[in-house]
């Protein structure tokens, strides 16, 4: 299973209706596997970070497998990998919620990002759209 | 047009990717900035380079910052030209923009009702040949551009 761009539009379309039902504006992107960029989408009048954001959300959620909101456990110096949420590799680490990964099944296939609402929106958004395209 | 909306730039991805596939037989990233550069929307097509993408972003923004064509300004920083008016201009611009400047054909800006110099977005793309031949990325940026005046 890899994520087609027909399945990025479907997952864009879901974020946006959702989006749109409570009031927000926001910008979705969804990488691949490998955390390379698909599709990135900024709703009109969202604002111009947001792009940037959610790209960032999705690679880390594609990254390392987790939803980008549990990077904060690697800042705790009981747990192993210490550090990891401080080393910014490719510019686009971060620890705000809102990135999820893509699974079909136990496998990480891709993942999304939004950015524009709360960081409990913005996930609720993402898995929104991941529900759309039917896996997991 | 005032300015380029998501469902404008989405047409103007569609009609090149579909360009891309069916026409120009390639795999190809597409992507539209506005006025200042920010991206509205990108998209690359099943198979195309994963790179592309990134590379259709930094081109609509090259153009979008320079109200310029991708063409032209690659002649502009084309080292081959230095000692001529055009190289002369040109190659300072190297390295600018943080490293996001994309002297590369194959990105074209989008104008509004004010002329060739209201400048109210860009698209760019990137995965076939750079170059203004039948079959390039700049086919795929014209194919984007068309989709708005059908």
């Amino acid at each position: 299973m890899v994520i087609t761009l027909a399945m990025a539009r479907k997952m864009r379309d879901a974020a946006i209706k959702y989006a749109k039902e409570i009031g927000k504006l926001c910008s979705i992107a969804i990488v691949d596997d490998d955390g390379r960029l698909i599709a990135l989408y900024r709703m009109d009048h969202a604002p111009i970070a947001t792009a940037d954001i959610a790209w960032s959300k999705a690679w880390t959620a594609a990254a390392f497998k987790l939803p980008s909101s549990e990077i904060y456990k690697f800042g705790n110096a009981s747990m192993p990998g210490f550090g990891f949420n401080t080393a910014n590799w490719n510019d686009r680490l971060t620890a705000i919620a809102g990135g999820l990964p893509i699974k079909d099944g136990d496998k990480v296939v891709g993942g999304i990002g939004v950015s524009g609402g709360t960081p409990e929106e913005d996930v609720i958004i993402c898995q929104e759209a991941i529900k759309s395209t039917g896996i997991e | 047009m005032k300015e380029v909306t998501l469902e404008m730039a989405e047409r103007m991805m569609d009609a090149g990717i579909r360009w891309a596939r069916d026409v120009g037989k390639g795999f190809a990233s597409v992507a539209v900035v506005d006025k200042g550069g920010a991206i509205i929307a990108a998209e690359r097509m099943d198979g195309a380079a994963p790179l592309s993408t990134e590379v259709a972003i930094e081109k609509a923004w090259s153009v979008a910052s320079f109200k310029t064509p991708g063409i032209m300004l690659a002649r502009l920083m084309d080292p081959r030209n230095a000692g001529s008016i055009l190289g002369d201009h040109g190659l300072g611009l190297i390295g600018r923009g943080k490293g996001r400047l994309a002297p590369i054909p194959g990105s074209i800006a989008i104008t509004g009702d004010g002329g060739a110099m209201d400048v109210i977005g860009a698209i760019g793309c990137s995965g076939f040949p750079a170059g203004m031949g039948e079959v390039s990325d700049n086919t795929v940026c014209q194919a984007g551009i068309v989709a708005l005046y059908d």
